[in-house]
């Protein structure tokens, strides 16, 4: 690990987009930020915009696992394998709910060739968060808001006198900062990073309800009838799946084109829709509404998971909370959760 | 890297053996001598109550077991029900026709452990399918020390499938049937097969067949609709076998088969990988969280 300090992104940035297709979060003109690709420094000199602190919309899952993407192509007489074969391309100021995301999914796709194929082509640059953000609880979910060692190829800090710490984390980072005139820095830096770390976890509303629920949820205590009346909130719109930066499940589908050829595609799908589960004789395991919304909590925060990857699968990125128009996001459903009364399956409880 | 690409088949044949249910003979296609023992699939390796997943082209995909492991020819059976989208579409095609699958995937039955015990198999409708593999090897062991009883429960005479199969095993071992719906007083409900029969769930023939044995199965195997095997793994538990020595194999829908599509979660764990078989031990414990 090597650690620098720039005075100015700028270089960095078009250093940076000389080798890799450049992506980096922008505000739009009715003030949403979202990721975008930066034109190509190869054609014209770009003034890259400055690295602003705002969430994302949506997380960087789409990056690696696409909203949608071809499979397989048949011919009438063989199948093949489309795999993508993206450009290499930089992610410029992740941070550090969706790099443990990255990082989860990594585990999740180790051998998914078309997960792999884009994620290999990938330079992380990773940004600290230094103050909190709506609706985010990063800290309680060991998530942020430090970028975690080993999950970015670069790190990014920002200092109090506008210049910046620039971290070397991987073999990756280091080579592509190769070419670029940089002074290594006392590691002293390090420890002022800690600090300022610290002091954002601290500034960071009190959640303990989140605790608590996330306990809750593993003490198998919680009656269906809680999940049941929470359900009838929920409109299967799949607005959480879809933002959750682990959310991960697909269907597949066909799309026929001539002379009995064909391609098939795999899309995003969601848990929470009624006929995820349901099969072909209609026989459907998570028929009840209530059985969907708990799977998805469950899926989140129960400790079961904890084997395949050594963490809960919330990120603390609060997205679910921002999008959800039932109102049953990550804070409201921990709350009802903590303020539930120990009940039993059947009875009722008060919060309905 | 996991392969999700199916290898070609061409649709060799077909039975028809029960209502709206075939017994398909297919053949792998494209490959060269010996490949089938390299090959990305591992065609050759196939263990009963494996299953696969046969893509029909320009409609999709869905799991089924194999009633017939791939030979040296490539060539497999697998039982179908015309059931969904994907089924209708195969019971529309000819033979000749090309089609994919890929496979084998999951975890099938605990052979090691059935192997010389006396072992109880209940089975419902199209849940035969996943044994036949299975009842196959063991009937047929020369210095066969098992000691096999099959309770087949069916919806009604129609429903019952598998018959030349059911046929050839009752020479080797004790077979009873139930029925939902017996047949009237007119009709003889065994009058193709010389087998017990009674009317209702296999609850209704379970202590009866238990009876056959010297000393109770050391290993019960069961596939069917999932609130039966639900209510038969509770009965056996009751009778006093121990729940991992009961083994389900369960039904659900797939779009991957490897663990990534998230389609036939239980719990922590996938039906396709982990499963399709469980212990009722693993289940429970899979189901209480």
């Amino acid at each position: 690990m090597k650690i620098y300090l720039i005075d100015d992104l700028q270089h960095l940035q078009q250093h940076l987009a000389q080798s890799y297709q450049f992506h980096q979060v922008v505000t739009n003109s009715d003030g949403q930020c979202h990721w975008q690709q930066i034109a190509s420094a190869a054609t014209k000199p770009v003034v890259h915009e400055p690295l602003i602190y705002e969430k994302p919309q949506s997380s960087a899952k789409s990056f690696f696992f696409a909203e949608q993407e071809s499979v397989l192509i048949f011919n009438g007489e063989y199948f093949q394998e489309t795999l993508p074969t993206p450009k290499p391309f930089v992610l410029f100021g992740v941070q550090s709910c969706d790099l443990t995301a990255i990082h989860y999914q990594d585990k999740f796709f180790k051998d998914d060739p078309y997960y792999q194929a884009r994620r290999q082509q990938c330079l992380l640059v990773g940004l600290d968060c230094i103050s909190p953000c709506e609706h985010g609880f990063c800290p309680t979910v060991n998530a942020g808001p430090g970028v975690k060692d080993g999950y970015a190829d670069i790190i990014l800090h920002s200092l109090v006198n506008k210049q910046w710490l620039l971290i070397a984390q991987t073999i990756k980072g280091s080579k592509a900062l190769q070419g670029l005139a940089l002074t290594e820095t006392h590691w002293h830096y390090l420890t002022q990073r800690d600090l300022v770390l610290h002091q954002c976890e601290n500034e960071f509303p009190d959640d303990k309800y989140i605790t608590d629920g996330i306990k809750k949820i593993n003490s198998g205590e919680i009656s269906s009838e809680f999940w049941r009346k929470l359900a009838i909130q929920c409109l299967g719109c799949s607005g959480c799946t879809t933002l959750c930066p682990t959310c991960s499940c697909y269907g597949t589908r066909t799309i026929k084109q001539d002379n009995n050829h064909f391609s098939q595609q795999r899309f995003w799908d969601s848990c929470l829709y009624e006929g995820f589960q349901r099969e072909a004789s209609f026989n459907n395991p998570s028929a009840e509404a209530g059985t969907r919304v708990q799977r998805f909590w469950q899926h989140k925060f129960g400790n079961e998971f904890f084997t395949e990857f050594s963490r809960h699968g919330c990120v603390g990125c609060g997205r679910c909370e921002q999008t959800c128009p039932g109102v049953i996001g990550i804070h409201s459903v921990m709350k009802r959760l903590t303020e539930e009364k120990e009940q039993k399956n059947g009875q009722e409880d008060t919060n309905a | 890297m996991l392969n999700h690409i199916p290898d070609s088949i061409e649709l060799v044949d077909y039975i028809d053996d029960g209502e709206q249910a075939r017994h398909y003979r297919f053949r792998l296609l494209n490959l060269k001598k010996d490949q089938i023992k390299n090959h990305p699939h591992n065609w050759q390796q196939v263990q009963p109550g494996q299953f696969f997943m046969l893509n029909v082209p320009s409609v999709g995909e869905a799991p089924f077991t194999f009633t017939e492991p791939p030979n040296e020819q490539g060539e497999f059976k697998a039982f179908i029900r015309q059931m969904g989208q994907v089924t209708s579409a195969l019971f529309n095609m000819q033979r000749g026709d090309i089609l994919g699958a890929r496979g084998p995937f999951g975890r099938g039955w605990p052979v090691d452990i059935i192997n010389n015990n006396k072992t109880l198999i209940v089975a419902g409708g199209c849940g035969l399918a996943p044994l036949v593999t299975l009842i196959d090897k063991l009937s047929e062991k020369p210095d066969n020390k098992q000691q096999l009883v099959l309770i087949y429960a069916a919806r009604n005479k129609a429903t019952q499938m598998l018959t030349p199969e059911r046929a050839h095993w009752q020479k080797q071992i004790k077979i009873f049937n139930t029925l939902d719906e017996y047949p009237h007083t007119s009709e003889d409900a065994s009058d193709e097969l010389p087998v017990t029969t009674v009317q209702g769930s296999p609850l209704a023939i379970l202590p009866k067949a238990l009876s056959t044995f010297t000393s109770p199965p050391t290993t019960a195997l069961l596939c069917g609709p999932e609130v039966m095997m639900n209510s038969v793994a509770s009965y056996l538990t009751e009778y006093g076998m121990t729940s991992d020595a009961i083994f389900l194999a369960l039904e659900r829908r797939m779009h991957c088969a490897v663990g990534l599509c998230g389609h036939c979660y239980i719990n922590h764990q996938y039906v396709c990988k982990s499963g399709p078989t469980f212990s009722w031990q693993e289940l429970m414990q899979l189901k209480a969280n």
